[in-house]
């Protein structure tokens, strides 16, 4: 027990004031990873998890629906929907997150105490981006799971019941049968179905990142959702768009260059389509997979930097 | 001695409204300094620029004219930042959020991590006395505990510098006595407190200095008891005083040439009296 003695409060000199703190890092992926993960938690305590739940129940519905078909035909229908509805989850989930979570930000000061503690904007924004990424990357391979588990136990249904009927059947020869057992496995579950879930993972990132960039001027969720959707519907007619707007050759040069600046600003979704063809059972273009991966890296880093160029110097 | 914990020069804000030259002057050539130590009060009514300037010395807004600096660094520096905590005016944090967790969030935006974090928020819980709802989503706190929380958070990286906007409006009367203890808490064990505030009663007593805005302005500004004097003036407080006493002194001063008695009662709300004298001067200089 030390007693020390003390003086009254009322004539204690005030403390010293504090010494200064250690120094903060000029870039950290530690916040930015704080943010994301905050986002994460955020989208998963607002229950979007429930619609995997509702997707197990679509797939799991249309997998055992009897529909008089062949079952190389059926197969192909399961992965039509489940693979569908992945890809607008994706990109709707991308649209919709950004453009909720960021004004919403905005609008309660939230975003007041987060830039008030040492954290750099850009590392707001790449943690936001982040945190719906993970959410729409986490939702795609789960879904990706369900569907493959449902997809597997159709096809190996199917192939077992085709392999029994033919031999009982004793008309076909080995190589028949195999060719048959063949063509069902072929629109069956197969490792290519990955780069499709992939191509939609990568749409949905650019859509996410065009949506950052509307947000961080945008006064409103609802105007940034409706013109996200608008520049999705536009970037897949992208090269309709594009022949129409440059054929317009009688403009100045002026419009001509504003014509091509907002061709490059609207990303061509288009691209990324070759995935339902991979769905159907087409072999996959290692060199569109590469250019699917390249320009989305390009759009992210360009519409992040101008995001940056916008929010660097906005007031709240 | 220690630089300025906040330094104010020349500031000058303007926002323009729309597309036509509207313009609105919320902060107008403002000067002035906050000592590390110190707990300052920047008073004003509501729209007098206080946010404003806050914001700016935070580096959420940048200055039309003139400077803000937080410790020698400029405002929006990210060094100046580690040493700010900040409190909005009606804050909001994530509602999803625990009161532990919110103080984690912003811990670990700060670069706290392990078992240092886990001390300090639990040193913070038991400061603004929220350790038994700890657990419970930010959803249901009262406006009390969320200041309380938010007063919580803004010391989690242990700032030297504490900015409070509004600390204590639209909370009741206990949980802006809760408050106010705290701030004192914070000046006691040297923390510097820069706040704001359009509730005279409620800061005059916890302020070291307080400056007075208006329109963006600067009014005046000194310590408390500077402000309340008024040099032709002199009040009395007096214990235990018969009527006989103060029959005898209105009679003196009734005898006595010059002196005039202009009011009696209590001595704390001279501030406020002060400052509605400069409103409603300022008012009357404008029609
Ligand atoms: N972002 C803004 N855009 C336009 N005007 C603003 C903005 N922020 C504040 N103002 C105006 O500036 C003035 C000062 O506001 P503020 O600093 O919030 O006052 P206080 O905090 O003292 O109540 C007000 O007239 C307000 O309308
Ligand atoms: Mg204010």
């Amino acid at each position: 027990m030390s007693e020390t003695p003390t003086t009254p409060a009322e004539s204690t000199p005030r403390t010293t004031p504090r010494a200064a703190g250690k120094s903060v890092p000029i870039f950290s992926i530690g916040r930015v990873h704080t943010i994301a993960s905050s986002t994460v938690t955020q989208l998963v305590r607002m229950k979007t998890f429930y619609f995997l739940l509702a997707f197990a129940l679509v797939v799991v519905a249309v997998g055992n629906f009897n529909i008089p078909a062949t079952p190389a035909k059926e197969l192909s229908m399961i992965k039509k929907v489940a693979f569908g509805t992945m890809d607008i989850f994706a990109w709707l989930f991308a649209i919709v997150a950004t453009a909720l979570l960021i004004p919403k930000d905005v609008e309660d000061r939230t975003l007041y105490t987060i830039l008030a503690k040492p954290v750099r904007r850009i590392e707001y924004l790449l943690g936001k981006l982040g945190g719906v990424l993970a959410v729409i990357a986490i939702s795609l391979v789960a879904m990706y799971a369900i569907c493959a588990a449902v997809i597997f136990s159709r096809e190996s249904l199917f192939v077992s019941a085709e392999y029994q009927s033919m031999v009982a059947s004793g008309q076909y020869t080995g190589a028949e049968i195999e060719e048959q057992l063949s063509l069902i496995r072929s629109q069956g579950l197969r490792a290519e179905l990955g780069i499709a879930v992939l191509a939609s993972f990568f749409k949905a990132a650019v859509v996410a990142v065009v949506t950052i960039f509307l947000s961080t001027f945008a006064s409103s969720s609802l105007f940034t959702i409706i013109v996200s959707v608008l520049l999705f519907l536009i970037g897949h007619a992208h090269h309709m768009a594009s022949s129409f707007w440059l054929d317009e050759s009688g403009n100045s040069v002026l419009v001509q260059m504003l014509v091509k600046v907002v061709k490059v600003l609207i990303p061509n979704y288009q691209l990324f389509s070759f995935s339902e063809g991979i769905v159907q059972g087409e072999a996959v273009v290692a060199a569109l997979v590469w250019q699917m991966g390249g320009l989305t890296s390009g759009y992210l880093i360009v519409f992040l930097l101008l995001s940056l160029l916008v929010f660097v110097d906005k007031e709240f | 001695m220690s630089e300025p914990a906040v330094e104010v020069k020349n500031l000058t804000k303007v926002f323009s409204l729309g597309l036509r030259k509207e313009y609105v002057v919320a902060v107008d050539n403002l000067s002035f300094e906050v000592k590390a130590g110190e707990v300052y009060g920047l008073i004003g009514p509501n729209g007098s620029g206080k946010s404003t300037t806050m914001k700016v010395v935070l580096g959420l807004m940048a200055a039309s004219k003139g400077s803000a600096k937080v410790f020698g660094l400029d405002s929006g520096d990210i060094r100046a930042r580690n040493e700010i905590g900040f409190l909005p005016e009606n804050p909001y944090f994530y509602k999803h959020l625990s009161g532990a967790e919110t103080l984690r969030f912003y811990g670990k935006l700060c670069g706290l991590k392990g078992a240092a974090l886990k001390d300090r928020i639990g040193e913070l819980l038991k400061l603004v006395d929220l350790e038994g709802a700890a657990n419970r989503r930010l959803a249901g706190y009262s406006k009390g505990m969320l200041q309380r929380i938010g007063l919580a958070q803004s010391l989690i990286q242990n700032p030297r510098l504490v900015i409070l906007d509004e600390p204590t409006a639209g909370v009741d009367p206990v949980g802006s006595r809760q408050i106010r203890d705290l701030i004192m808490r914070l000046r006691d064990e040297g923390y510097t407190v820069f706040l704001c505030s359009h509730l005279l009663e409620q800061v005059q007593e916890v302020c070291d200095r307080v400056g007075i805005i208006f329109k963006g302005r600067m009014r005046r500004e000194g310590t408390l008891d500077e402000l309340i004097e008024i040099e032709n003036q002199t009040s009395m407080t007096i214990e235990n005083a018969t009527p006989e006493l103060i029959a005898g002194i209105h009679e003196l001063i009734r005898s006595s040439k010059g002196a005039r008695l202009i009011e009696e009662g209590h001595s704390r709300t001279s501030l406020e009296h002060l400052f509605i004298q400069i409103a409603e001067r300022n008012r009357e200089g404008e029609s």
